[in-house]
């Protein structure tokens, strides 16, 4: 009996091995011929994939390669901007009209904190970790990160993070979506008044918020750790690029921000559950605003400083130069770093604090506006009498300097305390973040994506829907948020799902900018898929002719490398099969036009009229 | 040593950061000369000490990257940034001057279409 029972699970625990072993087989030989959307990311690299990887699914789930953490941070920062750009889109359906018809006052302001908080968590930091990832050790000479298992854990950490931030929208009895707006303030969020602030959704939403700053502490952690060790001999401070300079110096505001926010957060939810009083006494209202925006304000430089190294990176080889003065911008950015941590306040002007603190954080918030001012005049300067090339790229990078002026100087102008008496929760404010972090941080991540499209991909993208995703986005962004500033002047306050009538004309103008922005995006998703699976193969190691100019800088090289170790493989095929589905048959015509995109200089002057 | 390492060019680069401390320097001065919300021992000390943390932190800061950069300057051979493991890439100082004389060939063209099209 004994023997004949362990006889069984032997056998059994061998047919199951047996049949893993024969799906994993049966995956690796489907792979094999058919590269799927994902491992086509790494599709020339498939030798190597098969000596070190396991395939399939399994791939992506055990991954510690840079690369491919790279890649799946892109895909979950895109899928979380998808989700909340629909959470807004149904909010700006609302506000077509001042009265409350489409959705509830409590459903809008689930949304609103929904959205705020899906942006900034969810797709801001991890759309930009995706490119530190990818590309960091390539730019640095590095095999890799220099922990590459924490990698791997701090991307594992994101998913649950956003289950529990979004648990509230799932149908599970008794829990419902947060309404605190992404700010948190107490004693709101405390779960003091009428409302239902009480409820678990927000306790989910604080541990989600929690788990995803781990996983950013952890990540900036083996950033830091790579850049300073894990650099090429050849690569020195003197010449490390721009991009890591601002993945470096927004590594180490994570590490002094994000663990505050933690600290705040369980205080908080100590507060909710456990009855401490760390936010119910006397200035404890205060207290969780100078704890969160001490967060806060590094927080949004966090999320800008990558992005200006992405333009900044980006930007002068499509005007074929190098960066005008280099070193002024990676000063600057170290500047910024510094001095974001000594600005929190200013979102404090109105509370009522003491007149003398709010004027000191005034002084440091105008000066922090210098290093700012500097990189824009940089960026302009590398342009100037440039021989520009208006590729997609280089489209989303000049719309980043253009929305990151108008936001600066909004930005400017709420850090003068008279003025932001005025404008405070108004519009306005609104309308100034996001300039810069839909106009610019987010147009930032597009001139990243499809500039480095043919090097994770292998394949080019369709060259006119990228035009048509950056003129939908530029308009949308332009009409919705200049309008916002405009409503902002007029009083309108923020965060309210009803409002008087005369604001409806304006309303109603934003709401058509967020319609044509999701326009925009739909023609992004479209191309980035459709190009991703049937596009053109790129066969040039250098598909931007960077070279020419003498601007090739290291991944590409990498890129070149890989191109010329994988097998050829019928690559024109391919590249005739793309047109089916491709919009212009001539963009397949020759393997030149593939990178047809960066093809023809154009004249200057339309861009010095652009600016 | 840290004069050698200071030079003019460094000293220059280094102004960028110089302007936020000018200004913080003078707003420092100017709440100590003129404060019309009076002195009290906490919130006046809290005043100044936030100003005077921005400042120091970013002087020490500038310092430090400053003296990190041009040090590796004077110590390692300079390639143009995210340039270096690119094979053929030639450092910043062999080239300045051939790359010199390139930018003024190719740029006349454009320089005159550019200056045509902003006037
Ligand atoms: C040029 C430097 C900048 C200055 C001087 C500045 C100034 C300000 C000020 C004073 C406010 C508070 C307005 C109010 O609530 O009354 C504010 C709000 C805000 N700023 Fe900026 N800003 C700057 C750049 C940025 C950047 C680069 C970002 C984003 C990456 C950003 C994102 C935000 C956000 C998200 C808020 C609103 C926070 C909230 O109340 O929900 N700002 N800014
Ligand atoms: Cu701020």
């Amino acid at each position: 009996m004994e023997v004949n029972g362990q006889l069984a699970l032997t056998v059994l625990m061998g047919i199951f091995l047996i049949a893993v072993a024969a799906w994993l087989a049966r995956v690796e030989d489907w792979r094999s011929y058919t590269p799927l959307a994902g491992g086509g990311a790494v599709g020339s690299t498939e030798q190597y994939v098969s000596e070190e990887k396991p395939s399939g699914v399994i791939r992506w789930l055990t991954t510690v390669d840079h690369k491919d953490i790279g890649i799946l941070y892109g895909a979950y920062g895109l899928i979380a901007f998808a989700v909340g750009g629909l959470m807004v889109v149904v909010m700006r359906l609302e506000l077509a009209d001042p009265a409350s018809t489409l959705i509830s006052n409590t459903f809008y302001n689930s949304l609103l904190t929904s959205h705020g908080i899906t942006m900034l968590f969810l797709f801001g930091t991890p759309i930009i970790a995706a490119f530190s990832n990818y590309f960091i050790p390539l730019l640095i000479g590095a095999d890799d990160m220099a922990f590459p298992r924490i990698n791997a854990i701090a991307f594992w950490l994101l998913p649950p993070a956003a289950l529990l931030i979004w648990a509230g929208f799932f149908p599970i009895p008794d829990v419902i979506p947060a309404q605190t707006a992404w700010t948190m303030y107490t004693p709101l969020s405390a779960g003091a008044g009428s409302g239902n602030q009480m409820n678990a959704g927000v306790d989910l939403m604080l541990l989600g918020l929690h788990l995803s700053g781990v996983s950013a502490t952890m990540g900036a952690i083996n950033f830091i750790a790579t850049i300073f060790t894990e650099r090429n001999e050849k690569v020195t401070w003197a010449n490390l690029d721009i991009f890591s300079w601002t993945i470096l110096t927004q590594s180490g505001l994570i590490l002094f921000a994000f663990p505050l926010l933690g600290s705040a957060i369980l205080m908080l939810l100590l507060d909710r559950n456990f009855g401490t009083m760390f936010f119910a006494v006397d200035g404890g209202a205060i207290l969780w605003q100078h704890l969160f925006w001490f967060f806060g304000h590094p927080e949004v430089y966090i999320l800008v400083l990558p992005p200006m190294g992405i333009v900044s990176l980006v930007l002068p080889r499509f005007a074929g130069r190098r960066l005008f003065g280099f070193k002024f911008v990676v000063y600057s950015t170290l500047a910024i770093g510094v001095l974001s941590f000594g600005v929190w306040a200013h979102h404090m002007f109105a509370t009522g604090i003491d007149p003398r603190l709010r004027a000191s954080f005034m002084a440091v918030s105008l000066a922090i506006a210098i290093p700012s001012a500097v990189k824009t005049f940089n960026w302009i300067t590398t342009m100037w009498n440039g021989k520009i090339r208006l590729t997609t790229p280089m489209l989303f990078c000049i719309g980043f300097v253009s929305n990151f002026i108008i936001g600066g100087v909004t930005g400017v102008f709420l850090a003068s305390i008279p003025v932001d008496l005025v404008l405070h929760d108004t519009y306005y404010v609104v309308g100034h973040f996001h300039y810069i972090v839909m106009g610019a941080i987010a147009f930032a991540g597009f001139a990243g994506i499809y500039y480095w499209f043919p090097l994770y991909t292998g394949r080019m993208y369709q060259v006119t829907l990228g035009k048509w995703h950056f003129w939908l986005s530029m308009v949308g962004t332009n009409l919705t948020f200049f309008v916002m500033v405009l409503l902002g002047y007029g009083g309108m306050p923020r965060r309210y799902a009803t409002y008087l009538p005369q604001f409806a004309t304006l309303h109603q103008i934003a709401t058509v900018g967020a319609l044509i922005l999701l326009a925009g995006q739909i023609i992004f998703v479209w191309n980035f898929v459709q190009s991703w699976l049937e596009g053109p193969k790129v066969e040039d190691g250098d598909p931007w002719d960077l070279a020419d100019d003498d601007l090739l800088t290291s991944e590409w090289h990498w890129f070149d490398r890989k191109l010329q170790t994988a097998v050829a493989d019928g690559g024109e095929e391919e590249a005739e099969l793309a047109t089916d589905g491709g919009e212009r048959i001539d963009d397949s015509q020759s393997s030149s036009d593939v990178s047809s995109d960066g093809g023809e200089p154009v004249d200057e002057t339309d861009v010095a009229s652009d600016e | 040593m840290a004069s050698k390492t200071f030079d003019k060019e460094t000293i220059l680069d280094l102004t960028v950061n110089m302007v936020p401390l000018v200004i913080i320097l003078f707003f420092v001065v100017g709440f100590a000369v003129f404060n019309p919300f009076g002195v009290d021992t906490l919130t006046s000390g809290l005043q100044f000490s936030i100003m005077v943390a921005a400042f120091v932190l970013l002087a020490a800061l500038t310092y430090l990257s400053g003296k990190a950069i041009a040090g590796s300057e004077k110590t390692d051979v300079v390639y143009p940034p995210g340039q270096a493991t690119v094979p053929g890439v030639k450092p910043l100082h062999e080239e300045h001057a051939e790359a010199e004389a390139e930018l003024d060939e190719s740029g006349d063209g454009d320089a005159v279409e550019a200056a045509e099209g902003t006037a």
